[in-house]
């Protein structure tokens, strides 16, 4: 229902919009997005969901909006982290961790949806510059001078294990088209999905030219127990491991008076 | 991998037997991550089993299968202390009603477990920060669980030859070891009826303890023998005052992993005690209807099973060489 009514505003507005442009002068070209919801809560039965971003063109040319060469990408950023990368090596026949490698700022999730392959969007600077696609994220090493680390396979090997974790997800074709000015972008919130503030980001191209840029913010968070059993182990570790012994020592002493016999 | 697929399996056979029922995952505060509750509770119920059958902690069997199942190990080991603590509180209230337990000599015992407890979670930390922890949990598993599965698995045949022969065999309780009885700082334990040498009870309290923070283990299955062998404590107070022991420890490394560490999951320990009670007392029944040396026997192989799986690991090349870790702090 909260979808359905954000879509019906979204149209309203978007009408109300145009109607408001022919007055103005050359209007710019641009893009508005919303999101289906603006908070993602976990629950103990949380097991990952979707987030659709509706979006809008906004003063398009009548003639390219029919021929349908705009093309949209919207990438949802998770908050930043700082991330070790280990390679494992063998010594004395076994597989222990050797080199590694620090990145800072390494968005912790981080989902694409397109509407086309990105290279017939834009061409491979602007996808950089952007940090559109899955190669383009930006990811910066800390590295010592001397150091002889080949990272773009530490930074290939991030990118992996992200995608295996669900964490990094490309989509393409998965923005649609709903009319010539209208889209949306189904984007998978994973079950492990970081908590915290996340970035839906909406880039506009026209003829492989990027146009301009939306955003909106999404709050990931732990709801109700998830929440306070998480924030106490965090922020007063000592009660929450008094706590879970007496819920140990409950236990042992339930079953002890349940079953026991002697 | 393995996860998806026993994932699927469980799925399955809960939706036979509880319809509606067969997508039952719970999200696990601390490990960050959902997983299916039937998987959980059986392998509480199925290691609580095999505990109560042979009559052992089971958190040597706990810890790598909940390692097995993805869990981060830094999560399996402290969480896996906590479920000690509700496993072995039933099993010391019993000893105390009948009195079997040597306070004085727990307490002693106890004064090195703390003490190897908090070494034990300083140097999980600092493993983990090295990003080391993963691998040095495996290494003591593997040596650990195969120099106690053979030893288990060669006494048991043996045992089993043995009473082929002859209807009974008298078990010789080995004379104390004359570096023991040399030893200084002696101390007079009335309950086991000893005249010992405190540093060999705090020795052996204090590695019990170290193993309890790394590798989420009570450790009776190293003290229960050193002190029949080594202390020569009657066989009557062993089990108890070792219980004794092992509770408190846990109880302490779980405060201290929660305070240290933040890897103590009270949901995932929850499941696990509740199937592990209620597992513990079906096995303790079919014990009673196994012999000893082959229970022994099953057990070693059991043991050794799961050492072979994770040597395994250790020494074939992994499909993926590369692996993430928090960056947090420096």
């Amino acid at each position: 229902m909260r979808k359905l009514a954000l879509f019906v505003g979204l149209i309203s507005w978007v009408f109300a919009a145009q109607a408001m442009a022919a007055n103005v002068e050359t209007p710019k070209t641009d893009v508005q997005i919303g999101l289906s919801s603006e908070t993602v809560e976990i629950a103990s039965n949380f097991d990952g969901t979707d987030i659709v971003v509706f979006g809008s063109i906004e003063n398009g040319e009548p003639e390219l909006l029919a021929a349908n060469r705009y093309d949209i990408v919207v990438v949802l950023f998770g908050p930043k982290e700082e991330i070790v990368v280990r390679r494992k090596e063998r010594k004395l026949g076994v597989w222990v961790n050797g080199e590694s490698l620090r990145f800072g700022d390494v968005p912790s999730s981080y989902s694409v949806a397109t509407t086309r392959p990105l290279d017939e969007i834009t061409d491979a600077e602007d996808a950089r510059i952007l940090q559109i696609g899955l190669k383009n994220i930006n990811v910066l090493p800390e590295l010592d001078q001397n150091s002889k680390i080949d990272i773009a396979v530490f930074r290939k090997s991030l990118a992996r294990l992200k995608v295996s974790k669900d964490l990094f997800l490309e989509r393409i074709g998965g923005v649609e088209f709903l009319s010539p000015t209208l889209f949306k972008a189904k984007l998978a919130v994973p079950a492990n999905v970081p908590i915290g503030k996340h970035t839906a980001h909406a880039f506009l191209f026209r003829d492989g030219k990027f146009v301009n840029a939306q955003f909106a913010e999404m709050r990931v968070q732990k709801i109700g127990f998830e929440q306070f059993t998480y924030d106490l182990a965090h922020q007063n570790g000592l009660l929450y491991g008094i706590i879970a012994v007496l819920i140990a020592i409950a236990t042992g002493w339930l079953a002890s008076v349940v079953f026991g016999k002697d | 991998m393995v996860r998806c697929h026993i994932d699927r399996l469980v799925s399955v056979l809960a939706f036979r037997c509880l319809p509606g029922c067969h997508k039952v995952n719970i999200y696990l505060p601390i490990a960050e991550m959902s997983v299916n509750v039937f998987v959980l509770f059986g392998m509480g119920a199925g290691v609580g089993f095999l505990s109560g059958m042979f009559g052992v902690g089971g958190g040597f069997l706990m810890t790598p299968l909940l390692i097995f199942y993805n869990i981060p190990p830094a999560v399996a080991v402290a969480t896996e202390a906590n479920q000690i603590v509700a496993s072995s509180f039933s099993g010391a209230i019993a000893h105390f009603r009948r009195a079997t337990v040597d306070i004085k000599l727990g307490m002693m015992l106890l004064t090195g477990g703390i003490a190897g407890s908090a070494l034990g979670v300083a140097i999980f930390s600092s493993l983990r920060k090295a990003g080391q922890l993963d691998l040095i949990i495996s290494i003591l598993y593997v040596v650990f669980l195969g120099t106690i599965g053979s030893l288990m698995l060669i006494e048991s045949l043996n045992a089993i030859r043995r009473n082929r022969g002859k209807e009974e065999t008298v078990t010789e309780v080995p004379t104390q070891q004359s570096w023991i009885a040399n030893l200084p700082f002696k101390m007079r334990f009335h309950r086991s009826q000893l005249y010992l040498s405190v540093i060999p009870v705090l020795v052996l309290g204090m590695l019990v303890g170290v193993l309890a923070s790394i590798m989420g283990v009570g450790g009776g299955f190293i003290m229960v023998p050193a002190m029949i062998y080594l202390l020569r404590v009657p066989t009557n107070v062993v089990i108890g005052t070792s219980l004794f022991q092992i509770m408190f420890v846990t109880m302490f490394t779980t405060i201290a992993q929660s305070a240290t560490n933040q890897t103590v999951d009270i949901v995932l320990a929850l499941i696990l005690m509740i199937g592990g009670v209620i597992g513990a007392q079906f096995g303790a029944q079919a014990g009673q209807k196994l012999r000893g040396e082959q229970l022994r026997a099953l057990l070693g192989l059991i043991v050794l099973a799961v050492c072979v799986r994770l040597g395994w690991d250790l020494v074939t090349v992994p499909s993926e060489l590369f692996s993430l870790g928090a960056g947090g702090g420096h």
